[in-house]
């Protein structure tokens, strides 16, 4: 299964593959913990992580 | 792979970081601090990253150091699991999946942390045994036999919730330690 959201570009679908059921927990269980995965991935991106990103790309443009 | 489409890549996987990272310490802030030192880890480590193998687990494995290596430095000081869990998830407490995510982060915590981790990595990343056995550098059938008790564990603590909305059994007088105990041996 892959999750497109409006966010994501299409050449990062391969990346954010999600989980497939596995036959040793119950689907109820399986649901719950791919859902509290997705909540989270679902959140924008705190700016903070931008600005690591960013002074981390400077850093090699500079080396 | 050049430096700029590591540094891509790794951006497209910030995500699902902060969900494993979340998933593993309970505490969106602590999760972004360990985002944050895995960032700067993989780039400073960047070299050691072989292009075309899996960098998500290679990412993962990184997070999973630095959580060990968090909970080494943590072991002494008194933690607070509920208020740690209570600030996991914004609640409105009429919104039933928000207070099954609330009560599943709970129930992670209560797990051991090997445990725990197994059963994130195969049930909710989309890792493969196989990768999850490489980030946690065991064998598949170690993380079988984790992912195993961790469900038990999860079931005994959920378990009657997951009976109460998914069937017929939606009264709430019923005493939750039968319908616990129905659901474990089911």
């Amino acid at each position: 299964m892959i999750i497109m959201s409006e966010k994501t570009k299409p050449e990062q679908a391969a990346l954010v593959q999600s989980a497939e059921p596995t036959e040793q927990v119950p689907d109820w269980l399986g649901g719950r913990l791919r859902r509290m995965f997705s909540e989270v991935m679902d959140e924008p991106v705190p700016d903070e992580f931008k600005a690591l990103l960013k002074q981390l790309e400077d850093k090699e443009r500079g080396s | 792979m050049s430096q700029d489409r590591f540094l891509d890549q790794v951006t497209a996987l910030l995500p699902a970081l902060r969900a494993f990272g979340r998933s593993l310490c309970g505490d969106p802030a602590r999760a972004d601090d360990l985002v944050q030192d895995t960032v700067l880890k993989a780039w400073t480590n960047r070299e050691q990253f072989q292009s075309g193998s899996n960098l998500k687990a290679w990412l993962f494995t990184i997070l999973r150091n630095c959580y060990y290596s968090e909970l080494r430095h943590r072991k002494f000081e008194v933690e607070d699991p509920d208020g740690v869990c209570a600030a996991q998830v914004a609640v409105s407490p009429d919104h039933d999946a928000k207070l099954h995510l609330r009560d599943l982060n709970r129930a992670l915590q209560e797990l051991p942390v090997d445990q725990r981790e197994a059963l994130i990595l195969v049930c909710a990343t989309g890792l493969s045994y196989e990768e999850a056995a490489d980030v946690c550098q065991v064998a598949v059938g170690t993380i079988k036999s984790r992912i195993a008790r961790a469900r038990d564990r999860l079931v005994d603590l959920l378990g009657d919730d997951a009976a109460r909305v998914g069937g017929p059994l939606a009264f709430s007088d019923v005493d939750s330690n039968e319908l616990s105990q129905r659901s474990g041996t089911s």
